[in-house]
């Protein structure tokens, strides 16, 4: 990337024409990505609520924990994660490859198909097909047509890599590949060796685990790092401040995540090796986390400020402290002092929720609100809609991450005392899981201004006066990058 | 990075050395060592025949998956390194005949998928079979969790009921028995109802594991 920020004509031209060829692909995908969000943050108040009030819950057979929880985790992944995701890599490759988007149609089409996947996914859990393997909790006989509507879509993205113009790839693009060469792999891994092949019972758990820990590291942490290693120095104006760590973020991040996971089930029945390998490499995830929170904060020096006004800065800024805070506290689980009181307490899902949440889906939100302008020529309509929904998210993802932990503090507490009745275990647990309720309503709140800011940029109901992109305060003097001002010439 | 082939060749090493450590080549053995199990019982005294005969374990295990069981109870004694559970009392299996011990990956040979768990937010259930013999217990405990267990967060499944008429005696499974119009209902379990509780009643994870494959 040139340290010259000032484009030249010809180049806003052709970002116009790039936005614009992604104009509906991206628009169905976050919109639908946002709906499905919406979705499932209803689905896991609902969750929640079913945990504390489960009498008044006896009257919905269909509403049990046991079904509303994985229908509100694989909403979650593959309804929003996965198409925001989507939207972004598509977004981020088109405009560092400089290509414009052919056949924008079939990629709607793939798209409406991803959905319709994960809708039948759903219900099939709703209806009694689930399988109870965390995040791959469909009916056993959807995964290949999900994985084929998945190839179909990322075919876009590497179709326009290898038609790049510029020869030495972006780290933004780096990641992407990594991204959507591991989901491809460990998909089929994990439902290949659990639903075909007639192996050891526990090898299976723990490749469901590795599953997991695979797609928050590898599958969609990259995607928000893309996302965030393009924000950051766009907004700021700056270049990337080293390089070189960056790689070193990169690489370092590839060489060990794929060894994390099995020790979720640390002291369990596979063999003893797997969970130990797991601990040590989530121990040097740090070294991707760090790298990665060093190099924004030294890029963004002096800046820093500036994530007050700009809705991408400050939200992928919020979210690479989650990763950080993320990478800890799996460090904590995965060590056995610490991890065996908290392991199978509500406090694993706290974690990756601080991983899923506070650092992928809202880096995401970070992306939306950069990208969504572009494509469709006006600006959010409201910039204390925006604030609104950054602190509802932050302090009820905070919140419910928080109230996980202490509640699997509380439940490992008694359960590791093995004198206490099992049940003061619940009992004490019970008030963190009414506050967590509280935390995913907040949550749902933030969502519901999300999509409807959204749903009036899809119909370009934006503002389009001439004050600039919409911020969260009123702006500072020095505010505008010379990009943001340029492009808006070149459109005027 | 000029040229695209030495990073997806790293990158594809760098997936690829996990994929195999971790995965493939870890199930290849498992899968070996199960197999062994199975043929073990032959040449072993007659109280160590391995694996025991469970009732339901395909039906039930399938009743216990897609209720989501398993996202609320684990399958997992951890050893003592590890955590208390070998001390819980009932959880790790028959301690007076002094065959407590650790989950081990023999205790799942039949089985699908080793439904560990995430979290305990009912009881573990490896050796549940141990502790609740009744049949009647865990229908009315499935229908009405709290009125068998007041602290209880479980949710009731009234979908593994039917209500049917009573013909003759009342069924002796029926959980609840009502008049409507005058006629007598009774409330009995459905053959999911069944098949989930006979694979809880023959949960028992602490056989005796035979001496050629013990873990040394």
């Amino acid at each position: 990337m040139s340290t010259d920020t000032t484009p030249a004509v010809d180049d806003v031209h052709l970002r116009a024409r790039i936005d614009r060829s992604l104009r509906y692909p991206l628009l169905f995908f976050f919109t639908s990505a946002a709906a499905w969000l919406a979705a499932s943050s209803l689905l896991g108040f609902l969750s929640a609520l079913s945990l504390n009030a489960p009498d008044f819950f006896e009257r919905f057979p269909l509403l049990q924990y046991g079904k509303l929880q994985p229908i509100h985790l694989n909403a979650l992944i593959y309804g929003w994660a996965m198409q925001a995701g989507f939207g972004v890599s598509l977004w981020l490759m088109a405009r560092l490859t400089r290509n414009v988007l052919r056949n924008p149609v079939t990629l709607v089409i793939m798209g409406h198909l991803w959905n319709l996947v994960v809708a039948v996914g759903l219900l099939s859990i709703l209806f009694g097909w689930g399988t109870s393997m965390p995040w791959l909790d469909f009916h056993a006989g959807l995964w290949p047509v999900l994985l084929l509507v998945y190839i179909g879509i990322v075919i876009w993205i590497i179709g326009m890599f290898a038609a790049r113009s510029e020869r030495t790839p972006f780290i933004s693009q780096l990641y992407i590949l990594a991204s959507v060469f591991w989901f491809p792999w460990i998909f089929l891994t994990a439902n290949g060796f659990i639903h075909q092949d007639d192996g050891s019972a526990v090898m299976k758990a723990g490749i469901n685990a590795w599953y997991i820990s695979n797609m928050i590291y590898m599958v969609l942490g990259p995607i928000a790092l893309a996302a965030s290693y393009y924000i950051v120095p766009k907004v700021t104006g700056r270049p990337v401040y080293s390089y070189a760590l960056a790689n070193i973020g990169f690489w370092s991040l590839v060489l060990f995540s794929g060894w994390t996971g099995m020790n979720r089930y640390m002291g369990g029945p596979l063999p003893a090796w797997l969970p130990t390998v797991g601990s040590t490499a989530t121990i040097f995830l740090a070294i991707p986390a760090l790298a990665v929170l060093y190099n924004q904060v030294k890029t963004m020096e002096g800046k820093l400020a500036w994530a007050n006004y700009s809705p991408a800065l400050r939200f992928a800024f919020f979210g690479t402290i989650s990763l950080v805070v993320g990478v800890a506290l799996n460090i904590i689980l995965a060590i056995f002092p610490l991890g065996k009181t908290l392991q199978f307490t509500q406090a694993q899902g706290g974690v990756d929720l601080v991983s899923v949440y506070g650092f992928f889906t809202m880096t995401m939100f970070g992306a939306i609100y950069f990208i969504v302008p572009r494509i469709v020529g006006c600006e959010w309509p409201n910039g204390q809609m925006i604030r609104f929904h950054f602190w509802f998210s932050a302090y009820g993802v905070g919140a419910i991450a928080a109230f996980m932990i202490f509640a699997g503090m509380a439940q490992g507490h008694v359960i590791g005392n093995y004198t206490e009745e099992f049940t003061t275990a619940v009992e004490r647990g019970k008030p963190y899981l009414a506050a967590l309720a509280i935390g995913w309503f907040l949550i749902g709140l933030s969502n519901v201004s999300f999509v409807a800011q959204l749903g009036l940029m899809a119909i370009r109901r934006g503002r389009r006066d001439e004050e600039g992109p919409t911020l969260m305060h009123k702006k500072p003097e020095d505010y505008f990058t010379n990009e943001l001002v340029a492009e808006k010439a070149a459109k005027a | 990075m000029n040229s695209l082939k030495p990073f997806l060749i790293l990158l594809a090493l760098a997936f690829a050395l996990p994929w195999v450590g971790l995965i493939v080549y870890p199930s290849a053995k498992m899968k070996s060592i199960v197999t062994e199990v199975a043929y073990a019982k032959e040449d072993e005294s007659k109280d160590t025949v391995f694996p025991i005969g469970r009732s339901f374990l395909a039906s039930g295990a399938k009743v216990y998956a897609s209720n989501g069981c398993a996202y609320c109870h684990t399958q997992m004694i951890r050893p003592t390194y590890a955590g208390t559970d070998r001390w819980r009392t009932g959880w790790s299996g028959r301690e007076e005949d002094g065959l407590a011990r650790e989950t081990l990956p023999f205790d799942f040979i039949g089985e699908r998928y080793a439904y560990l768990g995430i979290q305990r937010n009912g009881p573990d259930l490896s050796n549940v079979g141990h502790r609740i013999t009744d049949a009647k217990w865990h229908y009315q405990h499935l229908y009405k969790p709290r009125e068998i267990v007041p602290a209880s967060i479980m949710p009731s499944f009234p979908g593994l009921f039917q209500t049917q008429p009573v013909v003759g005696q009342v069924s002796d499974m029926a959980v609840d028995v009502f008049d409507r119009d005058g006629i007598r209902y009774e409330v009995v379990p459905s053959g999911e109802a069944k098949s989930l509780v006979g694979y809880l009643l023959t949960m028992k994870k602490d056989q005796k594991v035979p001496n050629s494959i013990a873990v040394k």
